[in-house]
């Protein structure tokens, strides 16, 4: 498959809006959250994205924001005549108030623990997620560090 | 037999860090494996975003005490892309050289590692003894023996030493025999091939899926190197090759994971001599580095573990917005339990040793 071909895919779905080149071998989309799920199983069955490099959340006052780094490392998406290797930048923006979205572990096992890392650090909930812990702080902890609204306290326990 | 937990870590010597990991075993026979971090986490990406984009060179030293300078290259090349830097051609040879001298450096580190998990005590001390080598390397143009903070955003911190090409020269070539050497010690080892063959065997598509990349995928004989697939700086124009192995079709055990790695030290010490070959001459740092920037951006590079990944948002202050680190060993561990789950306890530390934990950059 070529990199164009996929642009033109990309285009026709629903719920993707925003399409732009980041780099040559970088696309950035925006998606929409309800159709989040159909459209990773699509990407990864269809168009061989076969690893998810990274998801970040981003606490963008007053919503959230995911970021889905996908990268195909088997050279299956041709980037032109280059031996680069194609990405895909997604953007999913999401309530503050229900800060939820489908899982794509069960896509890519490899998104598991940034999913977990997700919810530990930014509150972010995975509908269908295996195993939704803490994964970085300790269990217990109470907030989530890295939204712009948390305030840090000194606590002093009793040993 | 009844199945039981019995927890490693997290003061084990196979855990390489301070991390837990708790396995399921009915007798000898893993039958489940739930791996736990969190022991070092450091909170780097919030400290992240209370210093200013420079200072932040400091933390990325830190995510990894192996591998310093790749994770600070990593971050400075993303913030270039976010400011729209352009680095002049010598400070790119010279970041070129510095990461490989740094590959050599981790790679040999790990190797000095895994060989006492495998309880070969010697080999820490044959590798050690090699690393200390381009530790002395790194240090003459930075200043320090781990954390160097030489790559600057723009550029370098300063130009490379007097004598430096011909020191590096001497110990590179010194450094081949050492290899060859190694082939004897270990390559050639019925003990060694005993204890690594058909040991922690994943295939290609499953390593893809469960996040594992660098070495360990190369080691499925997939030839994927971001050094050429997502090239940055100068690995374009230098004559090198991306070495893969495979222990059978599409699949590696520990075996093939080591053999990678000691092809890659072969493969950076050409790549250092290319380098050298080909270095014009000409200033070290931009002349324009901007303080402030917005938007964003990301980068990847080839770690010494695999794809490192840093993304970067700007809100036109000084300081990041947001800072993400993906590390490789992340997405690894969180993989064990496919990979461990078969073999006997005593394979443990052959198979979570293979695949080169860091736990600083892991715990970020």
């Amino acid at each position: 498959m070529n990199f164009k071909e996929l642009q033109k895919q990309l285009k026709a779905m629903e719920g993707v809006s925003k399409l732009s080149l980041v780099r040559d071998n970088v696309i950035k989309i925006d998606l929409e959250r309800s159709t989040s799920k159909d459209f990773f199983i699509k990407m990864k069955e269809e168009c061989y994205f076969e690893h998810c490099s990274l998801i970040t959340a981003i606490d963008n006052q007053p919503n959230f924001e995911l970021v889905y780094h996908l990268s195909c490392l088997s050279g299956e998406l041709k980037v032109g005549d280059t031996k680069m290797a194609a990405m895909l930048e997604v953007h999913v923006n999401l309530e503050r108030d229900s800060p939820s979205i489908d899982s794509v572990s069960d896509l890519w096992f490899g998104a598991n623990w940034h999913e977990r890392e997700a919810f530990d650090l930014m509150g972010i909930y995975f509908i269908g997620h295996p195993d939704l812990r803490r994964v970085l702080l300790p269990e217990g902890f109470a907030g989530h560090p890295l939204r712009k609204d948390y305030v840090y306290e000194i606590h002093e326990e009793e040993w | 037999m009844a199945e039981m937990w019995i927890s490693m870590g997290p003061q084990h010597p196979m855990t390489h860090g301070l991390w837990t990991l708790k396995v399921k075993v009915d007798g000898e026979t893993i039958t489940d494996a739930d791996p736990e971090l969190g022991y070092l986490h450091r909170s780097v990406e919030k400290m992240g975003e209370r210093r200013k984009y420079f200072m932040n060179t400091t933390l990325t030293d830190r995510l990894c005490y192996a591998s310093s300078t790749t994770w600070t290259h990593n971050y400075v090349l993303s913030v270039e892309e976010l400011m729209n830097v352009e680095v002049p051609t010598r400070a790119q040879y010279i970041r070129t050289i510095m990461l490989e001298i740094q590959r050599l450096a981790s790679h040999l580190m790990w190797a000095g590692a895994y060989m006492p998990d495998l309880g070969h005590i010697t080999g820490a001390l044959y590798f050690w003894r090699d690393r200390e080598l381009f530790l002395n390397l790194l240090e003459l143009p930075s200043g320090s023996r781990l954390l160097y903070n030489y790559i600057r955003i723009g550029g370098v911190k300063r130009d490379l030493p007097d004598g430096f090409e011909q020191k590096t020269e001497r110990i590179l070539s010194l450094f081949e025999q050492r290899l060859d050497e190694y082939a004897d010690l270990f390559e050639n080892s019925k003990i060694f091939r005993m204890r690594t063959e058909d040991v922690g065997k994943f295939t290609a598509s499953q390593a893809m899926n469960m996040g594992i990349t660098g070495p360990n995928l190369r080691g499925c004989g997939v030839k994927h190197d971001l050094r050429v697939e997502d090239t940055y700086e100068i690995y374009e124009e230098v004559d090198w090759n991306v070495s893969t192995r495979e222990a059978g079709p599409g699949y590696s055990d520990c075996f093939s994971r080591y053999m990678v790695r000691i092809d890659e030290m072969r493969e950076s010490v050409k790549i250092i001599r290319d380098c050298f070959k080909k270095m014009p001459k000409g200033p070290t740092m931009s002349s324009r580095v901007p303080v402030r920037a917005s938007g964003e951006a990301f980068r990847r590079t080839e770690d010494s573990r695999g794809e490192a990944l840093m993304y970067l948002v700007g809100d036109g202050s000084d300081r990041p917005y947001r800072w993400k680190i993906k590390s490789p060993m992340f997405t690894t561990i969180s993989a064990c339990p496919h990979y461990l789950k078969g073999y006997k306890v005593a394979d443990i530390p052959a198979i979570m040793g293979s695949i080169d934990i860091c736990i600083g950059e892991t715990d970020k």
